[in-house]
């Protein structure tokens, strides 16, 4: 009788430490934030309770209404050609004929693990107006001097293209893993039946990867919508609003210049619950997209 | 990117709430025979350190150096929030304001004897740390002082006076330092100055008594007269197009710098570290001439004892020992930081000292001049967003994407949303 209680315990007991770091860790922040959004709060002074009036303020702050702009514009510019990239190197990697095919799989990480805030510095200085690699690409086709980080698409653009350098690796190594449980058998079969390379790609590896690629875009639009460091780093003079007119600034930016910059940390929280409504819209979107993706059969 | 910011201001929050039952206060648990000591990075606190604990042998101090300025005060807010706090900090002139306004949490001064020692400091430096029912909550370590520096090869190509005082002479005032930047442009065909919003306006707007509040501390930023002068003088110089639209800081401002690509920037004592990193090949090429309207400081710090330190006594026998007229002009040889103590403006070891890389100036006499003229100002809880917004709307109209005429109006409803008054 004991031993059958034990056993019927134990799992749970086994699975209990992640949940009571995560009841600690991730479930009590997150409800405390939903708590301090109530009150008008300075950190090292008064608390006063207001209601909902932080929530009315944001969606009458025109800043508000621009990070989420700012912030969906870059998911996209960044999401978009990272999926198509990932899947285009994974499916080369991924080639019988491929010689070193170890090395170039690691390599894929290496702008992984290096640090975003050096990413950022290397990046800020190719996107350049007077010194910068990109400009004077553009000098010697005729255009330009192109102000990138002054202009919203152009500053936009500058992130996505760091989001899309950090990430496209580690999302062509899950493509690439799920290619490599694709039987060789089935690849063969089509060639014999005269499918080109193209035909293979479309017919036989996207149907397949389909599990693979609905996760990818859940996790990248997640970390999209947070997406801060980038923009925290590329504009030294007003990194809190990431230039002189918000141009790229995000909705965590935004969070973190109102909560650390002029503490405010109750419109902070605010910002902070309306970007977890936002993630979970998001995240509802896409299981309601991919449950429909994945009943098609290909 | 995937950074967990809502769940750090969240878990920021929860120690904020979780330490309301922070202890007691004062001396009671303090042995004051050691106490811990917060200070940012790269300022070399640790030679101070080491002097005074080898005068005080008994005195045991533990330097923790957090990081930049920045993250010190912000590691500070978190420390005050939870009420575990060291027994002396350091803090930045700019996230000063925001402490200030919370007086509660910190030790007044005046307890320990911070009135004795008051006639030792610049006058409007010391008014910064004080609050609102006269509450001393620090004192200041060193001040930044402004000046201009110039290029004297680029001058004299534009057939400019290239000799400091020649210069100096050239530009009392910000109208005639605008001038002069049309001269060097008409002449050169090359901008004059790195940008409008940082080496015009900032400059300009602390040269009076009434900045963003007036002296009761109410807002005062949309009818004092010294803010839309400043502001007026940055427009100017941003039509003229005698800035190179390089914000300060900026990885091309530095290249610029390097390049020549403007001739002069407004330089507090700590940027010419800056210059001399960021352009090693212009050394000798430099001088430093005086600033329009005469007076300026940007930058410096305080020293402050929060309210739940155990080690009182302690902290501010150090204060008052370190900070000394004398201790501070010790700490000027060694580090070239500017005491905020008028009293040794005019030792020998300050008004002696010369740069090399400035073409010999006298750095030491340029900027404690510059802090002779300042007067007191109010700097609120709101200053630093107020200052902010006017900036980035100089800094549009400059990258020729805002409308001058509309620049002013576009400031102050910015300002309104902003600060949410």
């Amino acid at each position: 009788m004991r031993d059958s209680i034990g056993e019927r315990i134990a799992p749970y007991a086994y699975i209990a430490p992640f949940f009571l770091i995560f009841a600690v860790f991730g479930l009590f922040p997150l409800l405390f934030t939903f708590y301090v959004a109530l009150f008008d709060w300075n950190p090292v002074g008064e608390h006063t309770f207001v209601g909902l009036d932080n929530f009315a303020r944001l969606f009458d702050d025109p800043r508000f209404w621009n990070a989420m702009r700012n912030t969906i514009g870059i998911w996209f510019l960044s999401t978009v050609p990272q999926l198509l990239i990932a899947l285009g190197i994974a499916h080369l990697l991924n080639h019988t004929r491929l010689r070193f095919a170890t090395l170039f799989r690691m390599s894929m990480l290496v702008p992984y693990i290096t640090s975003v805030a050096a990413t950022t510095v290397v990046f800020a200085q190719l996107f350049d107006r007077d010194y910068g690699l990109l400009n004077w690409v553009l000098h010697l086709i005729g255009v330009g001097p192109v102000n990138f980080a002054q202009s919203t698409w152009g500053s936009q653009l500058m992130i996505a293209t760091m989001v899309i350098w950090r990430w496209t690796g580690y999302t062509t190594l899950l493509y690439l893993a799920s290619l490599q449980a694709i039987s060789r058998d089935i690849y063969e079969a089509a060639s014999v039946d005269g499918a080109g390379n193209w035909k293979q790609f479309r017919y036989i590896t996207i149907p397949s990867l389909r599990p693979v690629i609905v996760f990818t875009i859940v996790t990248s639009t997640i970390g999209g919508l947070q997406i801060f460091t980038e923009p925290l780093l590329v504009s030294r003079s007003a990194p809190l609003t990431c230039g002189p007119v918000r141009q790229c600034q995000t909705l965590t930016l935004f969070l973190f210049e109102q909560g650390f910059g002029q503490f405010k940390f109750g419109y902070g929280a605010a910002i902070g619950v309306s970007l977890f409504i936002l993630v979970v819209a998001f995240a509802l979107l896409n299981f309601l997209l991919s449950t429909r993706i994945r009943r098609e059969k290909p | 990117m995937r950074s967990r910011i809502a769940v750090a201001i969240a878990a920021a929050v929860t120690l904020a709430a979780a330490g309301c039952s922070g202890g007691g206060s004062g001396n009671d648990g303090g042995d004051q025979k050691s106490f811990e000591f917060w200070s940012f990075s790269g300022i070399n606190q640790k030679a101070a350190v080491d002097e005074y604990q080898q005068k005080h042998p008994d005195i045991h101090i533990k330097l923790t150096e957090v990081g930049s300025s920045v993250e010190t005060a912000q590691a500070l807010t978190t420390a005050l929030a939870g009420g575990k706090v060291p027994d002396l900090v350091l803090i930045q002139g700019d996230d000063l304001p925001k402490f200030v306004e919370q007086p509660q949490n910190f030790v007044d001064l005046r307890s320990l004897g911070a009135d004795d020692v008051k006639k030792d400091y610049l006058d409007w430096v010391w008014s910064q740390s004080v609050a609102k029912d006269g509450e001393v909550l620090g004192v200041p370590t060193d001040v930044g002082g402004l000046a201009i520096a110039y290029r004297t090869d680029l001058f004299a190509a534009a057939k400019l006076p290239t000799d400091r005082d020649a210069v100096s002479k050239l530009w009392p005032t910000w109208d005639k330092f605008i001038e002069v930047g049309k001269q060097y442009k008409a002449a050169t065909g090359k901008p004059f100055v790195d940008n409008a919003s940082t080496s015009v306006f900032y400059q300009a707007v602390n040269q009076g008594d009434m900045k963003f509040y007036d002296a009761d501390r109410n807002l005062a930023y949309d009818h004092s007269p010294q803010v839309k002068e400043a502001f007026d003088y940055a427009l100017t110089a941003a039509q003229a197009g005698i800035t190179a639209k390089l914000s300060s800081f900026s990885e091309g401002w530095s290249a610029g710098m390097a390049k020549g690509d403007f001739a002069v920037l407004a330089a507090p004592s700590w940027m010419l570290g800056g210059i001399r990193s960021n352009a090693p090949a212009t050394k000798g090429k430099w001088d430093i001439a005086t600033i329009p309207g005469g007076a300026g400081n940007w930058g410096g710090s305080y020293l402050a004892i929060p309210k739940n330190a155990k080690n009182q006594q302690a902290a501010w026998n150090y204060i008052k020992e370190m900070q000394s007229p004398q201790s501070q002009l010790a700490h000027y040889v060694g580090s070239g930081s500017l005491p905020s103590t008028p009293a040794v403006y005019k030792d020998a070891q300050l008004t002696s000292h010369k740069d090399p890389f400035f073409s010999n100036a006298p750095t030491g006499k340029i900027y404690t001049e510059s802090l002779l003229g300042l007067k007191p100002f109010y700097i609120g809880p709101d200053s630093s967003a107020i200052g902010q917004e006017f900036q980035n709307v100089l800094t549009n109209v400059e990258q020729g994407k805002g409308d001058p005429g509309t620049a002013w109006d576009t400031a102050l409803k910015n300002i309104k949303t902003a600060i949410g008054k």
